[in-house]
Protein backbone atom coordinates (compact mmCIF):
# COMPACT_ATOMS: atom_id res chain seq x y z
CA UNK A 1 0.00 0.00 0.00
CA UNK A 2 1.43 3.67 -0.93
CA UNK A 3 2.06 5.70 1.94
CA UNK A 4 1.42 9.20 1.49
CA UNK A 5 3.08 12.49 3.57
CA UNK A 6 0.74 14.58 5.34
CA UNK A 7 2.34 17.42 4.12
CA UNK A 8 1.59 16.30 0.24
CA UNK A 9 -2.15 16.23 0.94
CA UNK A 10 -4.50 19.09 0.02
CA UNK A 11 -6.44 19.68 2.71
CA UNK A 12 -8.94 21.78 0.65
CA UNK A 13 -11.17 18.59 -1.05
CA UNK A 14 -11.28 17.52 2.74
CA UNK A 15 -13.28 20.38 3.66
CA UNK A 16 -15.75 19.98 1.38
CA UNK A 17 -16.50 23.91 1.68
CA UNK A 18 -14.76 26.96 2.08
CA UNK A 19 -14.26 27.73 5.59
CA UNK A 20 -14.36 30.88 6.94
CA UNK A 21 -11.23 33.07 7.68
CA UNK A 22 -11.99 33.30 11.41
CA UNK A 23 -14.48 31.94 13.84
CA UNK A 24 -17.56 34.83 13.39
CA UNK A 25 -19.77 35.95 16.80
CA UNK A 26 -22.33 38.02 16.04
CA UNK A 27 -24.35 39.44 18.91
CA UNK A 28 -27.65 40.13 18.18
CA UNK A 29 -30.37 40.95 20.07
CA UNK A 30 -33.52 42.11 18.83
CA UNK A 31 -34.05 45.09 21.02
CA UNK A 32 -31.91 48.31 21.41
CA UNK A 33 -30.36 48.87 24.72
CA UNK A 34 -30.06 45.49 25.68
CA UNK A 35 -26.74 45.51 26.32
CA UNK A 36 -25.09 44.22 22.88
CA UNK A 37 -22.11 46.82 22.52
CA UNK A 38 -21.38 46.04 26.31
CA UNK A 39 -21.30 42.20 25.55
CA UNK A 40 -19.38 42.40 21.93
CA UNK A 41 -16.85 44.96 23.29
CA UNK A 42 -16.60 42.92 26.18
CA UNK A 43 -16.24 39.29 24.47
CA UNK A 44 -13.71 40.82 22.40
CA UNK A 45 -11.85 42.16 24.98
CA UNK A 46 -11.21 38.93 26.84
CA UNK A 47 -10.68 37.17 24.07
CA UNK A 48 -7.50 39.06 23.06
CA UNK A 49 -7.12 38.67 26.74
CA UNK A 50 -6.96 34.82 25.95
CA UNK A 51 -3.74 35.60 23.11
CA UNK A 52 -6.62 35.78 20.10
CA UNK A 53 -6.18 38.13 17.15
CA UNK A 54 -9.68 39.89 17.20
CA UNK A 55 -11.22 41.99 15.36
CA UNK A 56 -14.80 43.59 16.34
CA UNK A 57 -17.25 44.95 13.22
CA UNK A 58 -19.77 47.71 14.26
CA UNK A 59 -22.55 46.87 12.33
CA UNK A 60 -24.90 48.42 13.66
CA UNK A 61 -25.20 50.87 10.82
CA UNK A 62 -26.31 54.54 11.03
CA UNK A 63 -26.43 53.80 15.12
CA UNK A 64 -23.30 52.43 15.78
CA UNK A 65 -21.49 53.04 18.95
CA UNK A 66 -19.05 50.00 19.65
CA UNK A 67 -16.48 53.06 19.45
CA UNK A 68 -17.84 54.24 22.44
CA UNK A 69 -17.94 50.93 24.26
CA UNK A 70 -13.79 50.44 23.83
CA UNK A 71 -13.15 53.69 24.10
CA UNK A 72 -11.64 54.28 20.83
CA UNK A 73 -11.73 57.57 19.26
CA UNK A 74 -13.82 58.55 16.36
CA UNK A 75 -13.25 57.43 12.96
CA UNK A 76 -13.21 58.96 9.39
CA UNK A 77 -12.85 55.53 7.83
CA UNK A 78 -15.23 52.60 8.70
CA UNK A 79 -17.59 50.50 7.99
CA UNK A 80 -19.50 53.17 6.20
CA UNK A 81 -17.01 54.40 3.68
CA UNK A 82 -16.31 50.62 2.99
CA UNK A 83 -19.98 50.49 2.29
CA UNK A 84 -19.94 53.95 0.00
CA UNK A 85 -16.86 53.10 -2.09
CA UNK A 86 -16.26 50.12 -3.63
CA UNK A 87 -12.34 51.05 -3.84
CA UNK A 88 -11.59 50.93 -0.69
CA UNK A 89 -10.09 47.62 0.83
CA UNK A 90 -11.19 45.90 4.10
CA UNK A 91 -7.67 45.98 5.87
CA UNK A 92 -7.87 49.87 5.45
CA UNK A 93 -10.76 50.05 7.68
CA UNK A 94 -8.65 48.47 10.67
CA UNK A 95 -8.07 50.62 13.46
CA UNK A 96 -5.96 49.87 16.53
CA UNK A 97 -7.72 49.96 20.29
CA UNK A 98 -5.90 49.45 24.05
CA UNK A 99 -5.74 46.25 23.84
CA UNK A 100 -2.88 44.69 21.30
CA UNK A 101 -4.57 41.97 20.12
CA UNK A 102 -7.57 43.71 19.50
CA UNK A 103 -8.78 45.73 16.69
CA UNK A 104 -11.58 47.68 15.56
CA UNK A 105 -13.51 48.73 12.35
CA UNK A 106 -16.41 51.05 13.81
CA UNK A 107 -19.03 52.76 12.54
CA UNK A 108 -18.60 55.70 13.93
CA UNK A 109 -18.33 58.27 10.93
CA UNK A 110 -21.80 60.94 9.89
CA UNK A 111 -23.80 59.04 6.78
CA UNK A 112 -27.11 59.42 5.96
CA UNK A 113 -29.01 56.49 5.18
CA UNK A 114 -26.50 54.22 6.12
CA UNK A 115 -28.70 51.71 7.55
CA UNK A 116 -30.32 50.61 4.49
CA UNK A 117 -27.89 49.06 2.03
CA UNK A 118 -28.97 47.01 -0.75
CA UNK A 119 -28.00 43.27 -1.41
CA UNK A 120 -25.19 43.59 -3.29
CA UNK A 121 -22.97 45.71 -0.70
CA UNK A 122 -24.50 43.39 2.06
CA UNK A 123 -22.94 40.30 0.14
CA UNK A 124 -19.99 42.51 -0.16
CA UNK A 125 -19.40 43.19 3.33
CA UNK A 126 -20.27 39.41 4.13
CA UNK A 127 -17.69 38.48 1.90
CA UNK A 128 -14.99 40.96 3.62
CA UNK A 129 -15.75 39.82 6.84
CA UNK A 130 -15.52 35.85 5.67
CA UNK A 131 -12.72 35.92 4.23
CA UNK A 132 -10.95 38.12 6.97
CA UNK A 133 -8.47 36.24 8.69
CA UNK A 134 -8.02 36.05 12.03
CA UNK A 135 -8.98 34.06 14.96
CA UNK A 136 -12.07 35.73 15.99
CA UNK A 137 -14.11 38.45 14.79
CA UNK A 138 -17.17 39.91 16.53
CA UNK A 139 -20.30 41.56 14.94
CA UNK A 140 -22.22 43.70 17.25
CA UNK A 141 -25.46 44.20 15.45
CA UNK A 142 -28.25 46.25 14.70
CA UNK A 143 -31.54 46.17 17.01
CA UNK A 144 -34.65 44.66 14.83
CA UNK A 145 -35.04 42.69 12.34
CA UNK A 146 -34.12 44.16 8.98
CA UNK A 147 -32.49 41.69 6.30
CA UNK A 148 -29.08 42.69 6.74
CA UNK A 149 -29.14 41.91 10.69
CA UNK A 150 -30.62 38.93 10.51
CA UNK A 151 -28.15 37.64 7.06
CA UNK A 152 -25.02 39.06 9.00
CA UNK A 153 -26.37 36.72 12.17
CA UNK A 154 -26.96 34.22 10.08
CA UNK A 155 -23.07 34.18 8.65
CA UNK A 156 -21.23 33.22 11.87
CA UNK A 157 -20.72 30.24 13.60
CA UNK A 158 -21.57 31.20 16.87
CA UNK A 159 -24.85 33.98 16.91
CA UNK A 160 -25.37 34.93 20.54
CA UNK A 161 -28.57 36.61 21.34
CA UNK A 162 -28.86 39.27 24.24
CA UNK A 163 -31.70 39.08 26.29
CA UNK A 164 -32.56 40.93 29.34
CA UNK A 165 -35.64 40.20 31.91
CA UNK A 166 -37.97 42.56 30.68
CA UNK A 167 -40.79 41.11 28.77
CA UNK A 168 -40.21 43.32 25.84
CA UNK A 169 -36.88 42.16 25.54
CA UNK A 170 -37.71 38.70 25.68
CA UNK A 171 -40.47 38.96 23.13
CA UNK A 172 -37.88 41.17 20.54
CA UNK A 173 -35.36 38.51 21.03
CA UNK A 174 -37.94 35.79 20.20
CA UNK A 175 -39.12 37.69 17.26
CA UNK A 176 -35.29 38.18 16.14
CA UNK A 177 -34.75 34.48 16.49
CA UNK A 178 -37.84 33.79 14.69
CA UNK A 179 -36.71 36.00 11.71
CA UNK A 180 -33.64 34.40 11.47
CA UNK A 181 -35.04 30.65 11.47
CA UNK A 182 -37.45 31.50 9.02
CA UNK A 183 -34.58 33.64 6.57
CA UNK A 184 -32.99 30.87 6.99
CA UNK A 185 -35.78 28.37 5.93
CA UNK A 186 -36.49 30.50 2.96
CA UNK A 187 -32.76 30.33 1.84
CA UNK A 188 -32.99 26.53 1.70
CA UNK A 189 -36.28 25.60 0.39
CA UNK A 190 -35.86 26.54 -2.89
CA UNK A 191 -32.42 24.28 -2.70
CA UNK A 192 -34.00 20.85 -1.88
CA UNK A 193 -37.03 21.52 -3.79
CA UNK A 194 -39.47 22.02 -0.49
CA UNK A 195 -41.31 25.36 -0.70
CA UNK A 196 -44.52 24.43 -2.62
CA UNK A 197 -44.35 21.72 0.83
CA UNK A 198 -43.45 24.19 3.58
CA UNK A 199 -45.76 26.55 1.44
CA UNK A 200 -48.83 24.20 1.69
CA UNK A 201 -48.10 23.35 5.68
CA UNK A 202 -47.29 27.01 6.37
CA UNK A 203 -51.27 28.30 4.93
CA UNK A 204 -52.71 25.48 6.64
CA UNK A 205 -51.11 25.57 10.19
CA UNK A 206 -54.36 24.34 11.95
CA UNK A 207 -54.91 20.99 9.81
CA UNK A 208 -51.86 19.61 10.06
CA UNK A 209 -51.36 20.51 13.58
CA UNK A 210 -48.43 22.84 13.20
CA UNK A 211 -47.55 25.28 15.94
CA UNK A 212 -44.21 26.43 15.84
CA UNK A 213 -41.15 25.81 13.71
CA UNK A 214 -40.78 22.21 15.58
CA UNK A 215 -43.90 20.98 14.20
CA UNK A 216 -43.50 22.29 11.29
CA UNK A 217 -40.34 20.43 10.80
CA UNK A 218 -41.72 17.18 12.28
CA UNK A 219 -44.29 16.67 9.75
CA UNK A 220 -42.49 17.65 7.28
CA UNK A 221 -40.00 14.92 7.93
CA UNK A 222 -42.53 12.69 7.92
CA UNK A 223 -44.16 13.95 4.38
CA UNK A 224 -40.71 14.18 2.74
CA UNK A 225 -38.16 11.87 4.99
CA UNK A 226 -35.07 12.27 3.21
CA UNK A 227 -35.22 16.13 2.20
CA UNK A 228 -36.72 16.82 5.58
CA UNK A 229 -34.12 15.43 7.67
CA UNK A 230 -31.66 17.35 5.36
CA UNK A 231 -33.71 20.31 6.08
CA UNK A 232 -33.72 19.84 9.68
CA UNK A 233 -29.87 19.13 10.16
CA UNK A 234 -29.57 22.26 8.18
CA UNK A 235 -31.48 24.42 10.42
CA UNK A 236 -29.96 21.90 13.58
CA UNK A 237 -26.98 24.25 13.09
CA UNK A 238 -28.88 27.28 13.90
CA UNK A 239 -27.79 26.29 17.56
CA UNK A 240 -28.52 29.88 19.19
CA UNK A 241 -26.27 31.02 22.56
CA UNK A 242 -28.50 33.07 24.89
CA UNK A 243 -26.83 35.69 26.55
CA UNK A 244 -29.02 36.85 30.15
CA UNK A 245 -27.93 40.65 30.68
CA UNK A 246 -28.87 43.04 33.14
CA UNK A 247 -30.32 40.30 35.74
CA UNK A 248 -31.17 42.17 39.31
CA UNK A 249 -32.06 38.85 41.26
CA UNK A 250 -31.31 34.90 42.06
CA UNK A 251 -34.40 34.40 40.08
CA UNK A 252 -33.44 36.81 36.81
CA UNK A 253 -30.08 35.05 36.65
CA UNK A 254 -31.90 31.60 36.13
CA UNK A 255 -34.52 32.76 34.11
CA UNK A 256 -31.78 32.37 31.24
CA UNK A 257 -32.35 28.67 31.22
CA UNK A 258 -36.26 29.04 30.92
CA UNK A 259 -35.46 31.11 27.89
CA UNK A 260 -33.11 28.26 26.45
CA UNK A 261 -35.63 25.39 27.36
CA UNK A 262 -38.43 27.21 25.67
CA UNK A 263 -36.30 27.97 22.34
CA UNK A 264 -35.09 24.25 22.74
CA UNK A 265 -38.91 23.18 22.04
CA UNK A 266 -40.36 25.96 20.23
CA UNK A 267 -37.37 25.35 17.61
CA UNK A 268 -36.71 22.07 17.99
CA UNK A 269 -32.89 21.76 18.09
CA UNK A 270 -30.68 22.79 20.84
CA UNK A 271 -29.55 26.22 22.08
CA UNK A 272 -27.20 26.95 24.42
CA UNK A 273 -27.14 29.50 27.61
CA UNK A 274 -23.90 31.02 27.57
CA UNK A 275 -24.31 32.45 31.14
CA UNK A 276 -26.21 35.52 32.80
CA UNK A 277 -24.46 38.96 33.44
CA UNK A 278 -25.41 40.73 36.75
CA UNK A 279 -26.83 44.35 36.72
CA UNK A 280 -23.87 46.85 37.55
CA UNK A 281 -24.12 50.35 37.69
CA UNK A 282 -20.42 50.31 36.98
CA UNK A 283 -21.25 49.71 33.50
CA UNK A 284 -23.05 52.78 32.97
CA UNK A 285 -20.48 55.11 34.78
CA UNK A 286 -17.62 53.80 32.88
CA UNK A 287 -19.31 54.43 30.14
CA UNK A 288 -19.53 57.97 31.06
CA UNK A 289 -15.79 58.40 31.58
CA UNK A 290 -15.40 56.41 27.69
CA UNK A 291 -13.83 54.05 29.27
CA UNK A 292 -14.95 50.10 29.30
CA UNK A 293 -15.60 48.65 32.43
CA UNK A 294 -12.44 45.56 32.11
CA UNK A 295 -10.51 48.68 32.41
CA UNK A 296 -12.18 50.82 34.79
CA UNK A 297 -13.54 48.03 37.38
CA UNK A 298 -11.60 45.12 37.35
CA UNK A 299 -13.55 43.72 40.64
CA UNK A 300 -16.64 44.13 39.92
CA UNK A 301 -18.63 40.42 39.32
CA UNK A 302 -19.05 41.09 35.67
CA UNK A 303 -15.38 40.24 35.18
CA UNK A 304 -15.30 36.70 36.07
CA UNK A 305 -19.05 36.06 34.32
CA UNK A 306 -17.62 37.91 31.29
CA UNK A 307 -14.25 35.51 31.22
CA UNK A 308 -16.44 32.38 31.85
CA UNK A 309 -18.73 33.41 28.27
CA UNK A 310 -15.37 33.83 26.94
CA UNK A 311 -13.50 30.85 27.54
CA UNK A 312 -16.66 28.61 26.51
CA UNK A 313 -16.54 30.38 22.85
CA UNK A 314 -13.64 29.51 22.27
CA UNK A 315 -13.17 25.73 21.94
CA UNK A 316 -11.06 23.49 23.87
CA UNK A 317 -8.61 22.69 21.26
CA UNK A 318 -7.64 26.43 20.76
CA UNK A 319 -7.61 27.31 24.91
CA UNK A 320 -4.13 28.91 25.08
CA UNK A 321 -1.99 29.08 28.04
CA UNK A 322 -2.48 33.01 29.25
CA UNK A 323 0.34 34.37 31.66
CA UNK B 1 -51.79 11.94 24.93
CA UNK B 2 -51.22 15.62 24.57
CA UNK B 3 -50.94 17.03 20.64
CA UNK B 4 -47.69 18.68 22.17
CA UNK B 5 -45.97 16.15 22.79
CA UNK B 6 -45.07 15.58 19.25
CA UNK B 7 -42.66 12.52 19.03
CA UNK B 8 -40.52 13.58 21.81
CA UNK B 9 -39.44 11.40 24.74
CA UNK B 10 -39.46 12.03 28.06
CA UNK B 11 -35.95 12.86 28.27
CA UNK B 12 -36.28 14.97 25.38
CA UNK B 13 -38.79 16.31 27.34
CA UNK B 14 -37.36 16.88 30.51
CA UNK B 15 -33.99 17.85 28.25
CA UNK B 16 -32.10 15.24 30.48
CA UNK B 17 -29.36 12.71 29.05
CA UNK B 18 -30.58 9.02 29.17
CA UNK B 19 -28.38 8.09 31.80
CA UNK B 20 -29.36 10.84 33.72
CA UNK B 21 -29.20 10.09 37.65
CA UNK B 22 -32.35 11.05 39.90
CA UNK B 23 -31.28 14.26 41.50
CA UNK B 24 -30.45 15.04 37.27
CA UNK B 25 -34.05 14.50 36.94
CA UNK B 26 -35.52 16.33 40.40
CA UNK B 27 -33.27 19.03 39.24
CA UNK B 28 -34.77 18.88 35.85
CA UNK B 29 -37.99 18.99 37.04
CA UNK B 30 -38.22 21.83 39.27
CA UNK B 31 -36.46 23.44 36.47
CA UNK B 32 -39.03 22.60 33.90
CA UNK B 33 -41.78 23.72 36.34
CA UNK B 34 -40.53 27.11 36.86
CA UNK B 35 -40.49 27.39 33.36
CA UNK B 36 -43.70 26.43 31.76
CA UNK B 37 -45.39 27.82 35.34
CA UNK B 38 -48.46 29.81 33.77
CA UNK B 39 -45.77 33.52 35.60
CA UNK B 40 -42.69 32.52 33.56
CA UNK B 41 -42.13 35.40 31.72
CA UNK B 42 -39.87 33.05 29.46
CA UNK B 43 -42.97 32.10 27.76
CA UNK B 44 -44.57 35.42 26.29
CA UNK B 45 -45.20 35.04 22.88
CA UNK B 46 -43.64 31.50 22.23
CA UNK B 47 -46.50 29.12 23.89
CA UNK B 48 -50.06 30.31 24.48
CA UNK B 49 -51.24 29.50 28.46
CA UNK B 50 -53.13 26.33 27.04
CA UNK B 51 -50.08 25.34 25.38
CA UNK B 52 -47.92 25.55 27.97
CA UNK B 53 -50.10 23.80 30.51
CA UNK B 54 -50.33 21.09 27.78
CA UNK B 55 -46.52 20.97 28.17
CA UNK B 56 -46.58 21.24 32.15
CA UNK B 57 -48.92 17.88 32.20
CA UNK B 58 -46.44 16.46 29.97
CA UNK B 59 -43.78 17.47 32.30
CA UNK B 60 -45.34 16.04 35.44
CA UNK B 61 -46.12 12.65 33.81
CA UNK B 62 -42.69 12.76 32.25
CA UNK B 63 -41.25 12.64 36.33
CA UNK B 64 -43.91 10.33 37.26
CA UNK B 65 -42.05 7.85 35.14
CA UNK B 66 -38.40 8.88 35.35
CA UNK B 67 -38.52 9.14 39.13
CA UNK B 68 -40.06 5.97 39.62
CA UNK B 69 -37.20 2.88 39.24
CA UNK B 70 -39.46 0.67 37.66
CA UNK B 71 -41.86 2.92 35.98
CA UNK B 72 -38.01 4.10 34.45
CA UNK B 73 -37.64 0.48 33.39
CA UNK B 74 -40.71 -0.01 31.44
CA UNK B 75 -40.88 2.89 30.10
CA UNK B 76 -37.21 2.22 28.50
CA UNK B 77 -37.64 -0.97 27.40
CA UNK B 78 -41.05 0.54 25.57
CA UNK B 79 -38.90 3.77 23.73
CA UNK B 80 -36.32 1.17 23.05
CA UNK B 81 -33.66 1.77 24.82
CA UNK B 82 -31.07 -0.50 26.65
CA UNK B 83 -30.80 -0.98 30.54
CA UNK B 84 -31.18 2.12 32.94
CA UNK B 85 -28.07 2.70 34.76
CA UNK B 86 -29.29 1.77 38.21
CA UNK B 87 -29.62 4.57 40.43
CA UNK B 88 -27.81 4.99 43.67
CA UNK B 89 -30.72 6.21 45.95
CA UNK B 90 -34.34 6.92 45.24
CA UNK B 91 -35.88 9.43 43.59
CA UNK B 92 -37.35 12.32 45.57
CA UNK B 93 -40.94 11.49 43.85
CA UNK B 94 -43.01 12.84 47.08
CA UNK B 95 -41.31 16.37 46.72
CA UNK B 96 -43.85 16.70 43.79
CA UNK B 97 -47.58 18.32 44.60
CA UNK B 98 -50.25 16.58 43.52
CA UNK B 99 -49.43 13.55 42.78
CA UNK B 100 -50.35 9.61 43.60
CA UNK B 101 -47.96 7.82 45.21
CA UNK B 102 -49.07 4.16 44.62
CA UNK B 103 -46.51 2.52 42.82
CA UNK B 104 -49.01 0.73 40.42
CA UNK B 105 -51.14 4.00 40.25
CA UNK B 106 -48.98 5.06 36.51
CA UNK B 107 -48.36 2.02 35.54
CA UNK B 108 -51.40 1.71 33.21
CA UNK B 109 -50.52 5.58 31.86
CA UNK B 110 -46.63 5.08 30.45
CA UNK B 111 -46.77 6.50 27.49
CA UNK B 112 -45.64 4.47 24.10
CA UNK B 113 -43.45 7.03 22.55
CA UNK B 114 -41.64 6.31 19.32
CA UNK B 115 -38.19 6.51 19.61
CA UNK B 116 -36.89 9.81 18.42
CA UNK B 117 -36.96 11.19 14.86
CA UNK B 118 -37.27 6.76 13.35
CA UNK B 119 -35.43 7.32 10.14
CA UNK B 120 -36.73 5.87 6.97
CA UNK B 121 -36.39 2.63 5.43
CA UNK B 122 -32.81 2.00 3.92
CA UNK B 123 -31.27 4.85 6.17
CA UNK B 124 -29.15 4.78 9.59
CA UNK B 125 -27.33 7.33 11.58
CA UNK B 126 -24.27 7.69 13.92
CA UNK B 127 -23.88 9.92 16.41
CA UNK B 128 -23.13 13.04 13.95
CA UNK B 129 -24.93 12.18 10.68
CA UNK B 130 -27.47 10.70 8.78
CA UNK B 131 -27.14 8.08 6.13
CA UNK B 132 -27.96 5.96 3.58
CA UNK B 133 -26.78 2.57 3.58
CA UNK B 134 -25.24 0.80 0.90
CA UNK B 135 -25.25 -3.30 1.43
CA UNK B 136 -22.14 -3.61 -0.10
CA UNK B 137 -19.99 -1.51 1.26
CA UNK B 138 -21.72 -2.29 4.54
CA UNK B 139 -20.48 -6.01 3.73
CA UNK B 140 -17.25 -5.19 2.63
CA UNK B 141 -16.89 -3.25 5.96
CA UNK B 142 -17.81 -6.51 7.58
CA UNK B 143 -15.29 -8.51 5.62
CA UNK B 144 -12.33 -6.77 6.35
CA UNK B 145 -9.43 -8.15 7.98
CA UNK B 146 -7.19 -5.16 6.92
CA UNK B 147 -7.85 -1.78 7.63
CA UNK B 148 -5.47 1.26 6.40
CA UNK B 149 -5.89 5.31 6.46
CA UNK B 150 -7.66 6.04 3.20
CA UNK B 151 -10.50 2.57 3.98
CA UNK B 152 -11.12 4.50 7.56
CA UNK B 153 -11.34 7.96 5.26
CA UNK B 154 -13.85 6.05 2.87
CA UNK B 155 -15.80 4.93 5.71
CA UNK B 156 -16.42 8.47 7.52
CA UNK B 157 -17.02 9.90 3.60
CA UNK B 158 -19.31 7.08 3.53
CA UNK B 159 -21.26 8.03 6.77
CA UNK B 160 -20.96 11.51 6.30
CA UNK B 161 -18.89 12.65 8.98
CA UNK B 162 -16.90 15.50 8.97
CA UNK B 163 -13.27 15.48 9.86
CA UNK B 164 -13.74 18.31 12.55
CA UNK B 165 -16.45 16.55 14.59
CA UNK B 166 -13.92 13.64 14.86
CA UNK B 167 -11.27 16.13 16.32
CA UNK B 168 -13.37 17.87 18.51
CA UNK B 169 -15.27 14.38 19.80
CA UNK B 170 -11.38 12.55 20.30
CA UNK B 171 -9.43 15.98 21.20
CA UNK B 172 -7.25 14.92 18.34
CA UNK B 173 -5.69 17.93 16.00
CA UNK B 174 -6.60 18.00 12.75
CA UNK B 175 -2.75 17.08 11.00
CA UNK B 176 -3.43 13.73 12.96
CA UNK B 177 -6.71 12.57 11.47
CA UNK B 178 -4.97 13.43 8.08
CA UNK B 179 -1.79 11.66 8.53
CA UNK B 180 -3.76 8.83 9.44
CA UNK B 181 -6.55 9.13 6.55
CA UNK B 182 -3.24 9.33 3.91
CA UNK B 183 -1.50 6.54 5.62
CA UNK B 184 1.43 9.02 6.73
CA UNK B 185 2.40 6.76 9.16
CA UNK B 186 5.90 8.42 10.62
CA UNK B 187 3.49 11.31 12.12
CA UNK B 188 1.18 9.49 13.68
CA UNK B 189 2.06 8.77 17.69
CA UNK B 190 3.13 5.24 19.04
CA UNK B 191 1.36 2.15 18.70
CA UNK B 192 -0.85 2.14 21.96
CA UNK B 193 -1.76 6.01 21.17
CA UNK B 194 -2.86 5.36 17.48
CA UNK B 195 -4.88 2.23 18.56
CA UNK B 196 -6.79 4.80 20.88
CA UNK B 197 -7.07 6.91 18.14
CA UNK B 198 -8.52 4.38 16.55
CA UNK B 199 -10.77 3.19 19.25
CA UNK B 200 -12.34 6.34 19.64
CA UNK B 201 -12.86 6.95 15.45
CA UNK B 202 -14.42 3.53 15.24
CA UNK B 203 -16.94 4.61 18.00
CA UNK B 204 -17.87 8.15 16.09
CA UNK B 205 -18.30 6.06 12.73
CA UNK B 206 -20.47 3.58 14.21
CA UNK B 207 -18.33 0.32 14.12
CA UNK B 208 -16.77 -2.06 16.75
CA UNK B 209 -13.98 -0.58 18.46
CA UNK B 210 -12.00 -3.73 19.29
CA UNK B 211 -12.04 -5.25 15.43
CA UNK B 212 -11.36 -2.05 13.76
CA UNK B 213 -8.69 -1.26 15.88
CA UNK B 214 -7.49 -4.81 15.12
CA UNK B 215 -7.71 -4.98 11.49
CA UNK B 216 -5.96 -1.37 11.47
CA UNK B 217 -2.99 -2.32 13.76
CA UNK B 218 -2.32 -5.35 11.50
CA UNK B 219 -1.98 -2.53 8.70
CA UNK B 220 0.00 -0.29 11.11
CA UNK B 221 2.18 -2.98 12.47
CA UNK B 222 3.39 -4.55 9.01
CA UNK B 223 4.35 -1.12 7.15
CA UNK B 224 5.84 1.32 10.25
CA UNK B 225 9.52 1.55 9.72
Amino acid sequence: MKLGNVSNVDFTPLRGRVEPGSTIIAVGGGKGGVGKSFVSSSLSIFLAHLGYDTLAIDLDLGGANLHTSLGAPLSNVGINEFILNPDLEFSDLIQPTSWPKLKLISGSSDVVDIANIDELQRSRVMSAIFRHKADFTILDLSAGTHHSTVDFFLMAQHKVTVITPDPSSIENAYRFLKAAFFRKLRRYEHQLQLKSQIDELLNNKAQHGIKNPSDLIRVLVDREPVLGLKLRNILGALNYEIVLNQARTRQEMELGYSLQSVCNKYFGFPCDFLGSLEYDNAVWQSLRQRNHLLQANRQSHLYGQLMGMARKLVKSHQLKAVV
Amino acid sequence: MAERSGNQTYYELLEIPQSAGPMDIYNAYQRARKTYSPSSPALYSMFSPEEASQLMSLIEEAYQTLSHQGRRKEYDQKIGLGATPTPPKPAKSNESPGKNKADDAWVGQVRTVPKRDELPKGFARTRYSVYEVKPDLESEIQEAQEMDGPFLQKIRLYKGVKIEQICDELRMTKTSLVALESNDLDALPVPVFTRGFIVGIARVLGLDGKKTADAYMKFFKANKK
